[in-house]
């Protein structure tokens, strides 16, 4: 029985501790941050003095009361925490208040006198491109020589694809308590996915050392990329008023406010160029990424490397020219979002071979088949990893058949010639995904485990629990390697003080590096426990001695296999341990082996594996109105030996619902001087219950072990997002059939009932003329 | 009893006078033990991060409670109301389907029901007036307390559900100085039907219209269904929805398709004035500042004449329309249009009737040709915007295309 997820009773009666539940015993204030209405403005003065009189307002600060650093980009130092000469974004933070109630802080906020200098903002691609604001260098990726290649295909295709942004709607917004200890210490409840960096930054803006902060996180309602980095900003935010005050403070973002300040999936733009033989294999492949940065660098520059590692998504291209900017905008910030990357490029070759099919009048199923990566041959990226123990052709067979794809979309074009205003496709597509942080040295965790005398366990790791049942895998993992019953096994919350420098629990890592360091950690403690057992079994049991290489530990009993007599309970062992003066708690450490590249020749082995799905997508989209509804939808996913199927199962679900967000209904806006339009759930829209596919499918690909990693699993955070992709395609496929699959519809992403129903438009006027 | 779910954050607190509130830290039993619809989300996995699931439980309680079994249908339509980031619903929706096997429907509320009512009971059904320094609410808990109240103050907001006006105080932060709130008078509750007509007391909720307008008003009925959430919906009126008078107004174009006639009432008498002259512009009525709105009269429509509604807006559910549409035809028997009234939300200041595509297609033959051709003029009838939810194009497309689409819908039988 796999285990329920370890907070599902606290989630149901309410109990579940969020930041905004965290009782604070007095003396708590509100903080709130003031922040920019102009895209890019000097800021010329700034007057706080009579928003300082306001009764019950104890902080209002500025750039100049930082006492630290006033900086918080994770990699490259360009993101200020407050703005002090100028505004790049709306919705960059200011100022910041704290005080009694949230009334008093908007009170001071409406006495707050900031003049500002607009200056002309950059708001979307075309233009930083026409102005060339990059963000960085340039980055190349070749193999092969494409534009020879070009030149000699039978047949070659050239276009553009736009992705568009999205909002990570993590249900909790961001949200950071700060509690003032004694002398500098900094208590830091914070909704974040990388503690050991807000406990970094924490301690730069307020000028302390790292061993006065400590970050603790017990959960955090959702996270998906978006406070990955973002978080930061809310905990130094908040770590500032408290500092000033020496009270605690506790900001959480109104929803309007999170999505107007903070950053989203990065929007590309992407120009490709494919050659091709008459059958449709691909002999090269020329792409031109651009991403929208927004104001500062962020991760963008790690997210584009993963565009251009997954240009290739499950197909082998002979001849890959790959040139990739990211640029500046004045906008937020972008940064981590599921996927972090991979989404636009995926979508972008899925694109290239959607149109291939198209052009040569085949089910892009078979192009899709013949490009796969080979097993023996065929089989080495664009970047010089061989894909090893590829499992396409085995998904593929069974996805076809399970979906009974070729009798669908049989029956899909006979629905389509005798329906005039409602058209059907269907589509699948595969995902091949890079399991590792593409910056090497990340790949690390560590753990710290407890054994009591009772028999409990403690478990502390590295990551963070967002929902997607890590803490659930590491206790199945602890109990697992211990021999107890889970229930004997606590996960503790996420505490810097506990397990410090990790990294952050992102790209789809957590499980993988936390589950080997708990692991590890166990056999730490086990190795001493098992030493200290058979030596009290050689005592007990005068003659032929217990070893401690023979030493179990099954059933919640630590025995010795050579004689099933001598056995004691796990609790019982733990006080004759205690007893002998053997320590019973040990950290645990864990990288990933056998990964590295080189970055400057883009050539290496990046990835610890890969891990793989395909989809399987119907749709029926009304062409008078552009509404689709989803009919069917059939994953086939491979995570390995699953470490929980329901938790996996719901990883893929939710991935592939979030992705059908990002390729349907979510779309976001900015006006003409630079303001989100799209702010709140009443013009922003996630999918919602019935935006889910009527039938749904999903099952796990058994029994194909993964070697290396933690009891045989694979990561499954980030890889069924990118199986959306099959429905985006699916509607493609129904609004070609307008014209019969001769024409290439004008496509993007999110294929909004907007766009749906001015490419058929367009499609329509075609036909007439 | 009935039970219903709310969304919180719309509800002014005296609203909820003379109700039993029962929240999700209520539901777990006294020794422990989860209540069905908690133990039937553990064992589906229906929580990941957990921050929505509060509310999704109270929704499957509120279904639970409903007294019978739900189907898939009615499950998606308690559950479009709530938002999950992390499931893709699947195990949610599974949750509400396992709540089958408890054919009984017990619980801890079913146990010590009959004590809830006899204290509920107790509660006097009266007026409320709560006064601090700087608000004034009144409850009143008749219609002719309230008219007196609305002609003494004239500048106090008039909420019905509260569901427009509840968003100035938790997304706006405004201070509302006073407040009429009209939601405890039993005569606006009220629904009266007869063989000219349905009368549909304005303070219904929305979600009560449903059943009452079902078979004789389907196209209304078919717009409620996709009007917010049910959530929403038990909040909302359709007097607050023709007070407000929202450019979109999901319900009022195909309350317009049926010639609604609005009735108002000041403490002198009653005024009945068509629909399409009570939106008289940008969120304004020819509802006079001494005046509330009472009740809506559907005409009973002739067997001849075909309604239809239709909503094009993001995402199918809990979304404002980008276009809405009520529009009802009559037809001869040569086939020739009678009547036709094209009415459009989303298109303009305020819902609109495309009136020279109705004038183009009076008299005219109701073929396909004839109405793409009369489709294609309504671009004369309307200049929309663009905004957050689409453009300008796509809306005069949109509303040409709908024209069609309910010419295809007549087709159909």
């Amino acid at each position: 029985m796999p285990l329920k997820h370890d907070s599902a009773e606290k989630h149901v009666t309410g109990e579940a501790v969020y930041i905004d539940d965290i009782a604070v015993q007095e003396g708590l204030l509100v903080g709130r941050v003031v922040y920019s209405p102009h895209a890019r403005a000097r800021i010329l003065s700034c007057d706080l003095e009579a928003a300082k009189k306001i009764a019950g307002v104890h902080a209002v600060l500025a750039a100049k009361d930082i006492p630290g650093h006033n900086q918080m980009g994770p990699v490259v130092k360009d993101e200020p925490c407050l703005a002090e000469v100028e505004v790049t974004f709306i919705g960059q933070a200011v100022v910041l208040i704290a005080a009694e109630t949230e009334e008093q802080c908007r009170q001071a906020e409406k006495l707050i006198r900031i003049s500002y200098e607009p200056l002309e903002p950059i708001l979307d691609i075309e233009s930083a491109i026409a102005k060339d604001t990059l963000l960085g260098p340039q980055r190349t990726m070749n193999r092969g020589d494409a534009t020879e290649a070009m030149k000699s295909a039978p047949h070659v295709i050239r276009g553009e694809l736009c992705t568009g942004a999205q909002e990570h709607w993590y249900l909790e917004t961001q949200s950071c308590l700060c509690v003032p200890g004694e002398a500098s210490e900094m208590m830091v409840y914070s909704s974040t996915q990388h503690p050991s960096e807000t406990q970094a930054l924490v301690a730069e803006v307020l000028d302390l050392r790292r061993n006065d902060v400590v970050v603790e996180v017990r959960r955090i309602g959702g996270g998906f990329g978006g406070k990955e980095t973002e978080g930061n900003h809310t905990a130094c935010w908040a770590a500032l008023l408290a500092h000033a005050t020496g009270r605690p403070v506790k900001i959480r973002l109104f929803r309007a406010d999170d999505m107007i300040m903070t950053g989203k999936r990065h929007r590309y733009l992407i120009r490709y160029e494919a050659g091709f033989d008459n059958d449709g294999k691909l002999e090269a492949v020329k792409l031109e990424f651009n991403s929208d940065g927004g104001a500062a660098t962020d991760l963008s520059f790690a997210i584009m490397e993963r565009t251009m590692l997954h240009a290739d998504n499950a197909y082998y291209v002979p001849n890959m020219s790959i040139v990739a900017r990211v640029l500046k905008t004045n906008l937020p910030s972008n940064g981590a979002f599921r996927g972090f990357g991979g989404p636009q490029a995926i979508a972008a070759m899925e694109t290239i071979i959607d149109r291939i099919a198209r052009i040569l009048r085949k089910d892009s199923a078979d192009v899709r088949f013949m490009n796969f990566y080979g097993i023996d041959s065929r089989n080495v990226t664009h970047y010089g990893q061989t894909v090893e123990n590829n499992p396409l052709f085995m998904l593929y067979e069974r996805i076809m058949q399970s979906s009974d794809y070729v009798k669908r979309r049989e029956a899909a074009a006979a629905f389509n010639v005798s329906h005039e205003f409602v058209k059907r496709g269907i589509a699948m597509t595969p995902v091949k995904f890079g399991i590792s942080f593409t910056t090497t040295f990340l790949n690390q965790a560590g753990a710290l485990v407890a054994v009591y005398l009772d028999g409990t366990v403690l478990v502390n790791h590295g990551g963070i629990e967002m929902g997607q049942g890590l803490n659930t895998k590491m206790q199945s993992i602890a109990a697992l390697e211990f021999g107890i019953h889970p229930s004997a096994v606590k996960v503790n919350a996420t505490n810097t003080s506990k397990v410090p420098n990790t990294s952050a629990t992102a790209a789809s890592a957590g499980a993988d590096l936390n589950g080997m360091a708990v692991r590890n950690a166990a056999i730490a403690i086990k190795e001493r426990v098992a030493e200290g057992v058979a030596q009290l079994f050689s005592e007990q049991y005068p003659g032929v001695p217990s070893v401690k290489q023979h030493i179990v530990f099954v059933d919640g009993r630590i025995s010795d296999a050579q004689h099933p007599d001598r056995t004691i309970a796990f609790a019982d062992a733990m006080v004759q341990m205690n007893l002998r003066r053997i320590s019973l708690s040990a950290s645990g450490f864990y990288s990933t082996p056998n990964i590295g590249w080189d970055k400057i020749k883009g050539w290496g082995k990046p990835f610890h594996y890969y891990a793989f799905g395909m989809a399987v997508t119907e749709v029926e989209v009304d062409l008078l109105t552009g509404h689709h509804v989803i009919i069917r939808t059939d994953i086939l996913h491979d995570v390995g030996d699953s470490l929980n199927e329901p938790i996996d199962l719901g990883q893929i679900e939710g991935g592939y619902v979030q992705g059908l967000g990002w390729c349907t209904t979510e779309e976001i806006r900015w006006d003409a001087k630079g303001n989100l339009m799209t702010h709140s759930p009443d013009t922003y829209k996630i999918p919602g219950v019935r935006d889910i596919p009527m039938d749904f499918r999903v099952q796990l690909l058994k029994e194909v072990p993964n070697p290396e990693t933690i009891r045989n699993s694979k990561a499954v955070g980030e890889p069924p997002f990118m199986l959306a992709l099959s429905a985006w395609l699916a509607i493609k496929d129904a609004v070609s059939a307008v014209r019969n699959h001769e024409v290439e519809p004008d496509f993007a992403i999110p294929a909004t009932n907007e766009l749906i129903v001015m490419s058929v438009e367009k499609l329509r006027n075609l036909c007439d003329a | 009893m009935r039970y219903t779910a709310v969304d919180s954050c719309l509800v002014f607190l005296p609203m909820v006078h003379g109700k039993q509130i029962i929240t999700v830290e209520n539901l777990m039993d006294a020794d422990g033990s989860l209540h069905p619809v908690q133990q039937a989300l553990v064992d589906t996995y229906g929580s990941q991060c957990g921050f929505c699931t509060p509310g999704i439980v109270m929704t499957l309680f509120a279904l639970y409670k409903s007294g019978h079994t739900p189907t898939r249908t009615e499950i998606d339509d308690a559950l479009v109301g709530n938002l999950c980031r992390c499931t893709g619903y699947r195990p949610i929706v599974d949750a509400g389907l396992a709540l089958a096997v408890h054919t009984d429907r017990k619980d801890k509320f079913s146990r010590t029901e009959e004590e809830t009512i006899v204290l509920l009971r107790q509660i006097k059904h009266e007026s409320i007036r709560y006064e601090s320094c700087n608000q004034l609410y009144h409850r009143p808990a008749t219609l002719h307390e309230a008219l007196v109240l609305r002609r003494n103050s004239l500048d106090a907001l008039v909420v019905s559900g509260g569901t427009d006006v509840a968003l100035r105080v938790t997304k706006k932060h405004e201070l509302l100085p006073e407040i009429l709130d009209l939601s405890a008078i039993p005569e606006l509750k009220e629904v009266v039907s007869s063989s000219e007509s349905i009368v549909l007391g304005a303070g219904l909720s929305l979600n009560d219209v449903r059943p009452a307008v079902r078979i004789s008003f389907a196209a209304l009925a078919e717009m409620l269904d996709v009007f917010g959430s049910k959530q929403i919906r038990n909040l909302g009126t359709l007097g607050g929805n023709l007070g407000s008078a929202s450019p979109i107004g999901d319900s009022l174009p195909v309350l317009m398709a049926y010639g609604a006639i609005v009735r108002v009432m000041n403490c002198d008498g009653t005024r009945d004035i068509p629909i399409t002259e009570f939106i008289t512009g940008y969120r304004t009525t020819a509802c006079r500042p001494d005046e509330l709105i009472t009740s809506v009269i559907l005409p009973r429509p002739s067997a001849s004449v075909i309604v239809r509604s239709f909503k094009i807006s993001k995402r199918q559910d809990l979304d404002i329309s980008t276009v809405s549409a009520g529009f009802a035809v009559q037809l001869d028997k040569k086939n020739c249009v009678e009547t036709c009234i094209l009415a459009f939300g989303g298109m303009a200041a305020q819902t609109k009737r495309a009136v020279s595509v109705e004038k183009f297609l009076a008299g005219k033959n109701w073929t396909r040709d004839v109405v793409e051709q009369a489709a294609s003029i309504v671009k004369n009838d309307f200049s929309p915007i663009t905004d957050a939810r689409a453009g300008a194009d796509f809306r005069l497309i949109a509303a040409r295309n709908l024209i069609l689409k309910f010419w295809i819908s007549t087709q159909q039988g």
